[in-house]
């Protein structure tokens, strides 16, 4: 008889209750991994679900003016905005510039982080948190200094002035075109350290082998630097888009009002004009659109992916 | 279905509170000290932010400090009548402030709203000095400063004030122009006597202001000026625009005159700031105590100093230089009269008209 | 037939000015149809010189020859090289078959004729059912040989393979040695492959370039560098050694190849037999290996024998090692198990070997080299 099976036979020694003491150990043990999982749960109901749900059940209010509630279950906060040709237009350009700053802050990310994931300096660690300084200070500072840079009297404007390109000030800022470049320039390094951390499955010698077998610089980086580095692109893009689409703070420092998004739009409804419900509806809007992205991202992930 | 404030957001909070284990915020033990004049204990002042609050405190706060050193101030500022009254709703039930000054528009619809305590002269005896125009007809809280919208300009683009609110549509103009739209009341006062000046009565209709402020979209620059509309034209940002006098006034000496206050000869509207007592305060008594000597000639006289707002009260004599620079009360300004509840209740849907159909052409 | 394929000259990479060279003045030919084991600790220019060899690093100096072409300046995608890495470095978003195809594609083979070729070489690595596989589906063994197939596809004028094996456990190493061994026979391409395993190197190899510090200690025929070490590294490096510092007393006549019989002295131990280069004189290392030892616990076998004591006896089964004691040194001798008796610690124990199995290092000894 070998030893595998005298093993279980122990179990059904006289006195020994079958299984006992293992269930009361799993049971043990599952006490133990739930009260350590409370404190995590709690947070994130509290945090989280309660005022996601608190979120949900005032957008079935209604708004009057001046901040009163009335307390009631309607669909008019959705009926309104979904049957509103405004909101429809406000919806596609929070999603337009939602994907213009993608892309180009993608664009103009990919180079640095490429850089950054590849160099074998010893100053990687520095320059990559060079690279992602720019968080420390917060996105209202930032947007400030676009303000600044590029208003009527701006840096921009005065040095084209003063090289003769041009004769009247560019309207760089309360507009698109501002909200746009400072987008993209406060979300660089979220999307740099996405990207970082995305290409994982690139490697220095990937690209050596490519060369080896007769691939030239441009056919490396098509064939194989590219569509490695397309997960950690996609990443980027989604998480600037999302970052994008639910920022207000850039959009009405820089959009001088006239760049009209969801989030402004929410950020109005709340602040200036008291309608909570409104504001709730449309956010409720703002988050089926993340999470229709979401999906779309997960769907695209997984075949580039697989 | 049944009427009810914000109150579902201070029970999330207490829950959420109680759940985390934290103690409850706002309960204390206030214990309301009935009537008469409190000497000690604090005060929660929700009001403006910004150059406002740097001013308020200096001028009142202060001198408040020093003479009730018992007495302690929370200051919490909000950027607009309309935050605080957001924050107002969301504490009615169990409210950790205790005085609140804001526009008079905003403050009405917190009286209606059961949010303020009506006062009287028997707690707050300065109220005797202010004349009836500046009391609430039904005894809530009085006038405590007035202002009036004027245009802001740059003293280098225009050597001579601009005189009319036609300046500006003036085509000279065109990209240099900030207006601050709807939901401000700023943008609200312009709408309102836009409509007049089109010979319109706004109550009843804005189309032939809109049609009017549609033609004004390509001259500006900003709807929504930032920092705020004085920095716009001190910068150089634009060189004309919407503000109030007693900024514009504080902004002119700060930067030694590089930009002026006008009031159109069309008229202008007041801007008008109540001090408001919250019902059910906590520190009820030390709030009049408060509210009292914000009416008080010292801090009035001190404030119009500090930041140029006229005083509510008629026992003030400011001095020559100042009283030319704040807003007249005496009837010597072209004052277009607002009905400001009925300006309070189009606030959404001119905020709408402005979004769909001035700023986006 | 034999022409020379590659030829390195004077082959030098400084990583840094100042810096002590990895590959210095490295001077090397290969035969075509060849298999070169580059041999060597780590750190001993081996995959440095590969590189070079494959154009994916500059040399600082010196040139590398191919069919009599200098490419030294060539950039990696025109030398039509197949390169095996260490990793394999399969693509990971394509599959088995796009990987092998990869290279025909470069080179704008055909679509037909790279279906056909990708077959070909997927049959030569007996996968040809994987062909639609993703990469990361397959085991260790299975990349190993589609990173095989990608690099002969495209008919390398050179295979390169760098470490190859060390990925894999035991078992499979063993396997895939034969395998590779056979296929570049097969395919006649003429290989250089870089690897820290003697055995390895022993095995596949048609020669085997023992490197050190940047420099090639020995280049030859596995056999030669294992039985007639130039230096003391490769003696030490390749197999077990016993090394004795012996006096060169007289030559004493004729052995093969050209070899002569040379009488030495071993200090405190006296005369024995030993064989070398011709023209040996003064002090010079023996080199005995531990199974060319014969062992007797009863009396000397030869004339070539010392005697001492067994300090340590270690039985691994199949063979039985165990370390002598004569004075101040230590012997290690290893033999066959035998049901006869075993030697035990303490026990007497003589020790001789055949002149023919003491070699003589023809480098004087310059230290223990490290």
């Amino acid at each position: 008889m070998s030893i595998t099976q005298t093993e279980p036979r122990q179990a059904d020694r006289p006195g020994h209750e079958p299984g006992a003491l293992e269930k009361a150990k799993v049971a043990r043990d599952r006490r133990t991994y739930i009260a350590l999982l409370v404190p995590a749960i709690l947070g994130l109901f509290v945090s989280f679900v309660l005022p996601l749900a608190y979120m949900i059940r005032m957008s079935f209010n209604q708004g009057a003016p001046d901040g009163v509630i009335v307390e009631t279950f309607t669909l008019d906060t959705y009926i309104q905005p979904l049957t509103d040709p405004f909101y429809w237009r406000v919806t596609l350009d929070t999603f337009q510039m939602g994907v213009i700053v993608g892309i180009l802050c993608v664009l103009v990310s990919y180079p640095v982080a490429l850089f950054l994931a590849r160099t074998t300096s010893k100053y990687k660690g520095l320059l990559i948190a060079i690279a992602i300084a720019p968080l420390l200070t917060s996105a209202v500072v930032r947007t400030y200094g676009w303000m600044v840079i590029l208003g009527t009297n701006g840096l921009v404007n005065s040095s084209l002035k003063g090289m003769g390109i041009i004769d009247t000030p560019l309207k760089l800022t309360n507009n698109m075109t501002g909200v746009t470049i400072g987008l993209v320039e406060i979300f660089m390094p979220y999307a740099i350290l996405a990207m970082i951390s995305g290409f994982g499955r690139l490697s220095y010698q990937l690209e050596e082998a490519a060369g080896s077998l007769g691939a030239n610089k441009f056919k490396v980086f098509t064939k194989v630097t590219l569509p490695l580095s397309l997960p950690g692109i996609l990443t980027a893009f989604l998480m600037v888009f999302v970052l994008s689409i639910s920022t207000f703070i850039t959009p009405r420092l820089l959009g001088g009002g006239s760049v009209q998004v969801l989030a402004t739009e929410i950020y109005d409804q709340t602040t200036g004009l008291l309608n909570w419900p409104f504001a709730a509806a449309l956010s409720v809007i703002l988050l089926v659109l993340f999470g229709a992205v979401i999906a779309v991202y997960q769907r695209i992930t997984k075949k580039i992916g697989g | 279905m049944r009427f009810s404030l914000r109150s579902g957001i201070a029970a999330t909070a207490v829950v959420t509170a109680s759940i985390l284990g934290l103690t409850a915020c706002g309960g204390g033990s206030p214990a309301p000290q009935g009537t008469g004049a409190a000497t000690s204990g604090e005060v929660n002042l929700i009001a403006y932010s910004g150059v406002w609050q740097d001013q308020y405190t200096k001028a009142v706060i202060e001198p408040f400090k020093a003479k009730y050193p018992d007495i302690k101030i929370n200051f919490v500022s909000k950027r607009s009548s309309a935050e605080m009254l957001s924050a107002l709703q969301g504490q009615k039930s169990n409210p950790n402030t205790d005085v609140a000054i804001m526009d008079q528009s905003v403050s009405e619809s917190g009286n209606n709203q059961g949010l303020f305590d009506k006062v009287d002269a028997t707690a707050i005896p300065n109220l005797a000095n202010v004349p009836d125009k500046f009391k609430n007809k039904d005894g809530y809280g009085p006038v405590v400063m007035v202002d009036a919208v004027g245009l802001v300009y740059d003293t280098a683009t225009f050597p001579k004030a601009p005189e009319s609110w036609n300046a500006l549509w003036d085509k000279q103009y065109a990209g240099k122009v900030n207006v601050v739209a709807p939901p401000s009341l700023l943008g609200i006062t312009l709408t309102a006597i836009t409509s007049k000046m089109q010979g319109e009565d706004y109550t009843k209709s804005i189309d032939a202001a809109t049609a009017r402020l549609k033609e004004l979209s390509p001259n500006v620059q900003t709807f929504a000026p930032n920092p705020d509309e004085y920095q716009n034209v001190i910068t150089g940002q634009t060189v004309l625009g919407l503000g109030q006098n007693a900024r514009g006034q504080y902004y002119s000496d700060q930067t030694n005159k590089k930009i002026g206050v006008a009031f159109p000869k069309e008229g202008t509207a007041y801007q008008i700031n109540t001090v408001n007592v919250v019902k059910n305060a906590p520190n009820a008594a030390a709030a009049k105590t408060f509210a009292n000597y914000a009416l008080s000639a010292e801090a009035q006289t001190a404030f119009a100093k500090a930041l140029f707002y006229a005083p509510s009260v008629t026992n003030v004599n400011l001095p020559a230089e100042v009283k030319s620079r704040v807003v007249p009360t005496d009837g010597s300004l072209n004052i277009i009269p607002l009905d400001v509840s009925f300006l309070a209740s189009v606030r959404d849907k001119w905020t709408d008209t402005w979004k769909r159909q001035i700023i986006n052409k | 037939m034999n022409s020379t394929k590659l030829s390195i000259v004077d082959l030098t990479k400084r990583y840094a000015p100042g810096l002590e060279p990895a590959v210095d003045r490295l001077n090397m030919s290969v035969e075509e149809g060849h298999l070169v084991a580059l041999l060597g600790p780590s750190g001993c220019g081996k995959t440095t010189t590969l590189r070079m060899v494959a154009g994916l690093m500059d040399p600082t100096s010196g040139s590398i020859v191919v069919d009599g072409k200098d490419i030294t300046h060539t950039p990696v995608n025109k030398r039509g090289m197949g390169m095996v890495f260490q990793s394999y470095a399969l693509f990971p978003h394509m599959d088995v078959a796009q990987n092998v195809a990869f290279g025909l594609q470069m080179r704008k083979v055909p679509a037909k004729e790279q279906a056909k070729r990708v077959a070909a070489a997927l049959d030569m690595v007996q996968l040809g059912h994987l062909a639609k596989r993703k990469v990361r589906e397959l085991s260790g063994g299975q990349q190993q040989r589609i990173a095989l197939a990608r690099a002969l596809v495209v008919e390398p004028t050179l295979l390169l393979l760098d470490e190859p094996l060390s990925n894999l456990d035991a078992k499979l190493r063993e396997t895939m040695r034969t395998e590779i061994r056979s296929i570049q026979q097969r395919t006649g391409a003429t290989t250089l492959f870089v690897t820290h395993d003697q055995d390895e190197a022993l095995d596949m190899a048609d020669r085997i370039a023992v490197m050190n510090g940047g420099l090639i200690e020995q280049f030859g025929p596995p056999t030669e560098v294992y039985e007639r070490p130039n230096t003391h590294f490769v003696a030490n490096f390749i197999g077990q050694a016993n090394f004795l510092t012996a006096n060169v007393v007289s030559e004493n006549g004729p052995a093969t190849d050209g070899e002569r019989y040379y009488k030495v002295d071993i200090e405190g131990l006296g005369t024995f037999g030993a064989v070398g280069h011709p023209g040996l004189t003064g002090t010079h290392e023996l080199v005995i290996r531990p199974q060319r030892l014969q062992a007797s616990l009863h009396a000397p076998l030869g004339a070539n024998s010392i005697t001492g004591t067994i300090e340590r006896v270690s039985y691994t089964g199949d063979t039985l090692g165990f370390s002598v004691r004569a004075g101040e040194r230590l012997l290690h001798a290893q033999l066959m198990t035998s049901s006869a008796d075993m030697p035990r610690q303490g026990d007497t124990a003589h020790l001789s070997w055949e002149a023919a199995d003491a070699y003589i290092i023809p480098k004087t000894p310059q230290g223990p080299a490290s």
